[in-house]
């Protein structure tokens, strides 16, 4: 029963975000061709921590603590914003929402192994770490291939997947262990590239999705239509993949954007302990962490806070709109 | 409606509680950014809990900030020093006869003794004062007097005089009361493997001492110092009360070193920066040594804290330092360290990481030290043209014409080297990332490919003792008693100290001939010849010594700020007179 | 159960990995000038070694450790340690109820947890009660679209964006500074002695920080939630039937909004344990995410893992109970 009205600004609304989306994207991939006044990761050391806009100065948003000029860290930022923290957050919720979806769907006891499949699996890793009697491995993968097949005529032994258990320990003990720990782990052993990082960051960020999307699967599943589907004799696969799973991703819808943040943080404070992006990349999460030095610079904030809050907004905007 | 009210009538209350005023004998509150963690006299584990001890213990020798030297404190005078045939010092002390500890009993060459042996007992956490006290070998009581010992030291050097007074005496009584130390030899104890099987009597010493816990309740092996621990809320706050009736107040004239003003020191632990800027400002905390220049400069710039806050600037002797990794074949050269040195701009770094303080050095000795420092040595000049010119020199040559072309030259095999450079240096240091982002700019300017990377406190050091690196950039630490760089430069240190991996029989013959000279004109002169040797090697560039910053209420007097950590003398601090004070 | 001792043993594992540093061990540094007589780098060996040995960190670290052989077609090889290794010692510790020492200090680490956990959880409880509070009246005011909502909301963002050192710092430079609004005292004005009403009078910035930082997150969640249900067939139904949507609100929907909500809800238990470091730091409170934080820093496994061992079993605690409301919330939820 709405106005028309109010429908055109609803879609006006929906084009800003997408354009506000469709900037940030082409910022992303145009950067090395803008011609700005300052590449980014070059310190000017006789402005450090300059505001914006002074004159005779073409730091046009102020320069970092560093003397790095914020535009340039803005405009090449924005790389790192979409092939990172994005992306990290896009991994991150498909893989929450599929484990926490398996989870909350088949629980303990709803998903079964074979158990020749299983022996073969462990002999194979036995082989891999090369334990002691490593060849003790192989053989008892091969004897469990065997006996499959020897007995696959007499109907297979199954296991029950602890799946419920394995996520939820798995997302306890992620959740757990501090950061600092991680990075004690990490620092002294490799460091990380780009895709190490993105790794760590998904890592570090799926435990949150898969608990919502648990919770709501749980619910989900005791609903009437799933359990309808299920009396059609539909495969339970299929039940959980066109059924249940898009309905439990509700609450994605919500905390998607806001996780973008959280991301953020992360990946800044990865950097300032040393295994997060090198210091010469650009992101907007070290240009907010370095206001940590010099708390009085406002413009610090304000550009890249700005710039995520607006993507923040249009990626909730859409969301909302979208169901 | 009524919270904001509530919150003005508590903020009212507030200011006209803070509005008090003055009396001499209120505390004198000092910030710190860490806990001590511990307190124990044998560890130290970092210079808060040094300078605590400082209140608590006294040594035979302490620094004297008013002249920046070593001055008797538990000793009467300064030791006697005797050369014996050529490989053994007789050092002769003796201690002050008023000393007595808290319970009147008096402090004797044979508390020395035990200190001595308890530093080197096994089953103790002393690895550190062990390794640093093993060259007093023998400890000489002398029979006619008390109070006098003879310390003899294995080596000659000119540093022993100060060194061995340089601990800090603990009372036999508390850990050991029965003496039943005194029937072991102190080189034997010095000699002890670890591995040697247990000895009750040591063990024995060594549980009553672990039991007695002085890390947490220093109290219990209470020194002759001034001060006692009254109360210590971990993380928070450590509150030293000064003795009524210390044996050293009746000593006249009062040395300076036993000099003890404030009837109470309050330390308050503040880790964020701006927070303890904050307490300064709000007059929760009287005393802000070693103040990030920034937030200096911040307050400087206030008229409000002008009015309510003086400001001490000296300069200190830590020296930010880029070092080289001189086992890489690429850096083995002194052409190519001494091009690469160029390319630093010290200059604008000085003024943009220290804000103008601080001050630029030819080498590692304080320019401040006019009789040193080697001032016929220039100051390294930023020069990327001359830097090329230099790797030209060193054979190196580019691959390419366009800008990002690298730098190579032939090796000693078939493979050619290639001129690229990983830099360290501890993750959160922004002063670090400034210089390492300038050296990356000015690289890229040649061509040289520079990665950055800023490394966990905790991996860094096991990166540089491993060689891991092509560049480090760190802050030397130094003092203004002792030139010996066979730690840091000798190549007998490669693995340990010596980070770079440097020494060349020339450099080493030089440093042991600067550590060994006795009189001040040698020395001068040697140390002037090293300044120059290392410009020539290169493998560490000395960027600038560092300024300490201390920030502290006007009406404070006494402070001695000076560039010796910690930048002030705690004891020695006195409030003005309440009549000057009592102006808003 | 299982869990908390697989995160517990991993943690200790992990951090004992590397050769300790010479600072964890409570020794100088080599590479700096230091006032007195240099070690020679042969003694310095030494000393590392006997320091090692006092702290019980020269042993082999597991029963059985991975040893690169070189030569012949292996490359590496398993050795047998036997059960005089670091962590059947520490394992028997932590059954006994002892979690050992610090590093740094040699006090109980059960004491030190004690200790901070006595700061932290009157701050984070307070805050998680009071957030949980104020996100539940916030979402069911919202959720009646009033035309406070798109600000609301924009708002809610904003404080999300806002990383919380910047959100803790901006609040202690505006609130507590004697150049701008000098409204609350910090931390480091309380001095011993004072009841716990003073004490809570300190915390208050700290608190409105975490209520600021916890809250958008629940809000907004919860917020589409109760609009998710109030598009449902019964909600529907009841508004026909007359009901009006605060009553709607109460009675019907926000009890089933919270069911999604519920994880969210869970986590601030875990939080309270852990504390929350850039505010502790911030305020200097003497709180659990600082001690963490600096034992880890300064590789302070003991006090590091027993931490780890107790946030990880609140955690679990945590999702147990958060079943256990799922169950209540809604009795369909097996």
């Amino acid at each position: 029963m709405r106005k028309p009205e109010r429908f055109s600004l609803a879609g006006g609304g929906r084009a800003l975000a997408w354009a506000w989306l469709g900037l940030i994207t082409a910022l992303a991939i145009l950067a090395p061709l803008l011609s700005l006044p300052y590449p980014p990761a070059q310190p000017d050391l006789a402005h450090l921590a300059a505001p914006p806009l002074v004159a005779g100065s073409a730091h046009w948003l102020g320069t970092d603590p560093q003397g790095r000029d914020v535009l340039a860290e803005l405009v090449f930022g924005a790389r790192t914003a979409v092939g990172l923290s994005l992306a990290a957050a896009i991994l991150a919720a498909a893989l929450g929402a599929l484990l926490g979806g398996a989870a909350g769907f088949w629980r303990n006891s709803g998903l079964h192994l074979p158990l020749p499949a299983v022996v073969g699996l462990l002999g194979v890793a036995w082989w891999a770490l090369a334990l002691p009697w490593a060849d003790a491995g192989l053989a008892l993968s091969t004897s469990a291939l065997a006996i499959s097949f020897l007995l696959r005529e007499r109907g297979n032994l199954y296991l029950p997947v602890p799946l419920d258990a394995a996520v939820l320990g798995s997302t306890a003990l992620l959740g757990a262990v501090p950061r600092l720990v991680l990075v004690v782990a990490l620092a002294g052993t490799l460091t990380l590239s780009p895709a190490g990082l993105l790794a760590v960051l998904v890592l570090t960020a799926w435990p949150g999705p898969a608990r919502l999307v648990r919770a709501e699967m749980l619910r989900v599943k005791a609903q009437p239509f799933v359990a309808a589907a299920r009396a059609l004799g539909l495969p339970a696969g299929r039940v959980w993949w066109r059924q249940a799973l898009p309905h439990a991703c509700q609450p994605l819808r919500t905390a998607f954007p806001l996780s973008l943040a959280g991301l953020l943080a992360l990946e800044s404070t990865l950097s300032f302990l040393g295994i997060g992006l090198p210091p010469e990349v650009p992101s907007w999460g070290r240009l907010l962490g370095s206001a940590r030095l010099e708390p009085t610079a406002w413009w610090l904030v304000a550009g890249p806070g700005g710039a995520l809050l607006l993507t923040i907004i249009a990626l909730q905007y859409l969301a909302r709109a979208h169901r | 409606m009524r919270t904001p009210l509530l919150i003005s009538l508590l903020a009212a209350l507030l200011a006209s509680c803070s509005e008090h005023s003055v009396a001499p004998n209120q505390p004198v509150r000092i910030l710190w950014a860490h806990d001590p963690e511990n307190l124990d006299p044998l560890v130290l584990p970092n210079p808060n809990a040094s300078d605590a001890n400082n209140l608590l213990h006294l040594s035979l020798l302490q620094v004297d900030y008013s002249t920046q030297r070593h001055a008797p404190a538990l000793a009467d005078s300064l030791p006697r020093v005797r050369l014996s045939g050529d490989s053994l010092t007789l050092i002769t002390y003796r201690l002050r006869p008023a000393a007595t500890w808290d319970d009147g009993r008096p402090v004797l060459a044979r508390d020395v003794d035990a200190t001595l042996k308890l530093m080197q007992g096994p089953g103790l956490p002393n690895e550190d004062a062990r390794a640093q006290f093993s060259f007093i070998r023998e400890f000489r009581p002398d029979p006619t007097d008390p109070r006098r010992f003879t310390l003899v030291c294995q080596g000659q050097a000119p540093e022993f005089a100060q060194a061995s007074g340089d601990f800090f005496i603990l009372p036999e009584a508390s850990f050991d009361p029965q003496g039943s130390l005194r029937a072991y030899r102190l080189a034997a104890l010095v000699d002890r493997p670890a591995t040697a099987p247990p000895d009750s009597v040591l063990a024995a010493v060594a549980r009553r001492y672990n039991q007695a816990d002085p890390g947490q309740h220093p109290e219990r092996i209470s020194g002759c110092g001034p001060y006692t621990l009254a109360r210590w809320e971990k993380d928070h706050r450590l509150q030293f009360r000064r003795k009524p009736h210390w044996w050293a107040d009746a000593l006249r004239p009062a040395p300076f070193v036993l000099r003890a003003q404030p009837r109470q020191l309050d330390f308050v632990v503040i880790p964020n920066e701006a927070n303890a800027t904050l307490a300064l400002r709000r007059g929760t905390v009287d005393v802000y040594p070693q103040v990030p220049v920034r937030e200096f400069r911040r307050l400087q710039a206030s008229a409000a804290a002008r009015q309510q806050l003086a400001f001490y600037t000296s300069l200190s002797y830590d020296v930010v330092t880029a070092g080289f990794n001189t086992r890489r074949p690429a850096l083995a050269d002194r052409l190519t360290r001494q091009a690469l040195s160029l390319l630093f701009d010290a200059h604008a770094l000085l003024r943009a990481t220290q804000q103008g303080m601080g001050q630029r050095t030819v080498g590692l000795v304080r320019p401040t030290d006019a009789r040193n420092y080697a001032d016929s040595l220039p100051l390294l000049s930023y020069n990327t043209g001359r830097a090329a010119a230099l790797l030209r020199r060193a054979g190196w040559h580019r691959l390419g014409t366009e800008p990002t072309a690298g730098w190579a030259r032939p090796g000693p095999g078939s493979a050619p080297q290639r001129l690229a450079l990983l830099v360290r240096y501890r993750a959160g240091e922004t002063a670090f990332e400034t210089i390492g982002l300038q050296f990356r700019a000015a690289a890229a300017r040649l061509g040289i490919a520079v990665e950055l990377r800023p490394t966990e406190t905790g991996s860094f050091t096991p990166a540089l003792h491993a060689g891991d690196f092509d560049l480090y950039i760190r802050l030397l630490k130094g003092n203004p008693f002792i030139f010996n760089f066979a730690p840091i430069l000798h190549s007998r240190a490669v693995g340990e100290g010596n980070l770079t991996g440097f020494g060349t029989p020339a450099s080493d013959r030089l440093i042991e001939a600067v550590a060994a000279a006795a009189s001040p004109v040698l020395k001068a002169r040697l140390l002037r010849k090293f300044q120059v040797m290392m410009r020539e090697e290169m493998p560490l560039v000395p960027l600038f010594f560092r300024p300490n910053c201390l920030v502290a209420n006007r009406r404070l007097s006494h402070l001695y700020p000076g560039g010796l950590k910690p930048g002030y003398a705690a004891a020695a601090i006195t409030w003005v007179t309440p009549a000057v004070a009592a102006a808003p | 159960m299982l869990a908390v001792w697989a995160l517990a043993s991993l943690v200790f594992l992990l951090s004992r990995w590397g050769p300790p540093s010479d600072e964890s061990l409570g020794l100088s540094n080599a590479a700096d000038l230091n006032v007195g007589t240099p070690a020679a780098p042969s003694a310095r060996r030494q000393m590392r070694r006997e320091a090692l040995l006092r702290q019980g960190l020269a042993a082999p670290l597991f029963y059985f450790s991975r040893v690169a052989d070189g030569s012949g077609a292996r490359p590496v090889r398993w050795h047998w340690n036997g059960r005089r290794n670091q962590y059947h010692r520490w394992l028997g510790a932590v059954l006994r109820g002892n979690l050992g020492t610090s590093f740094r200090n040699g006090r109980p680490v059960a004491g030190r947890l004690g200790a901070a956990l006595a700061c932290t959880v009157p701050l984070t409880g307070a805050a998680a009660a009071l957030a949980l509070a104020i996100a539940l009246a916030l979402a069911a005011g919202l959720a009646r679209r009033p035309w406070w909502r798109r600000p609301a909301l924009a708002l809610l963002a904003a404080l999300q964006a806002l990383p919380l050192f910047v959100l803790a710092t901006g609040l202690l430079l505006l609130l507590a500074n004697p150049d701008a609004l000098n409204w609350f005292p910090t931390y480091d004005q309380a001095d011993a002695g004072n009841g716990p009403a003073p004490l809570g009078f300190y915390l208050a910035l700290p608190l409105l920080c975490l209520v600021l930082s916890a809250l958008p997150e629940l809000t907004l969640q919860l917020e589409a939630a109760l609009a998710h249900e109030l598009r449902a067939g019964y909600a529907v139904t009841a508004r026909a039937k007359g009901l009006s949507i605060k009553q709607l609100i109460r009675s019907h929907a926000l009890r089933n909004a919270l069911l999604p909500v519920l994880p969210l809800i869970a986590d601030l238990l875990p939080a309270l344990v852990a504390g929350a470091v850039v505010v502790e730091v911030v305020f200097s409170l003497p709180g659990m995410g600082r001690l963490l934080a600096e034992a880890a820093a300064a590789r302070d496994y003991p006090v590091l893992v027993g931490g780890v061992l107790l946030v990880g079993a609140a955690r679990l605690l945590a999702l147990l109970l958060a079943d256990a409301g799922a169950r209540w919330l809604d009795p369909r939820v097996l």
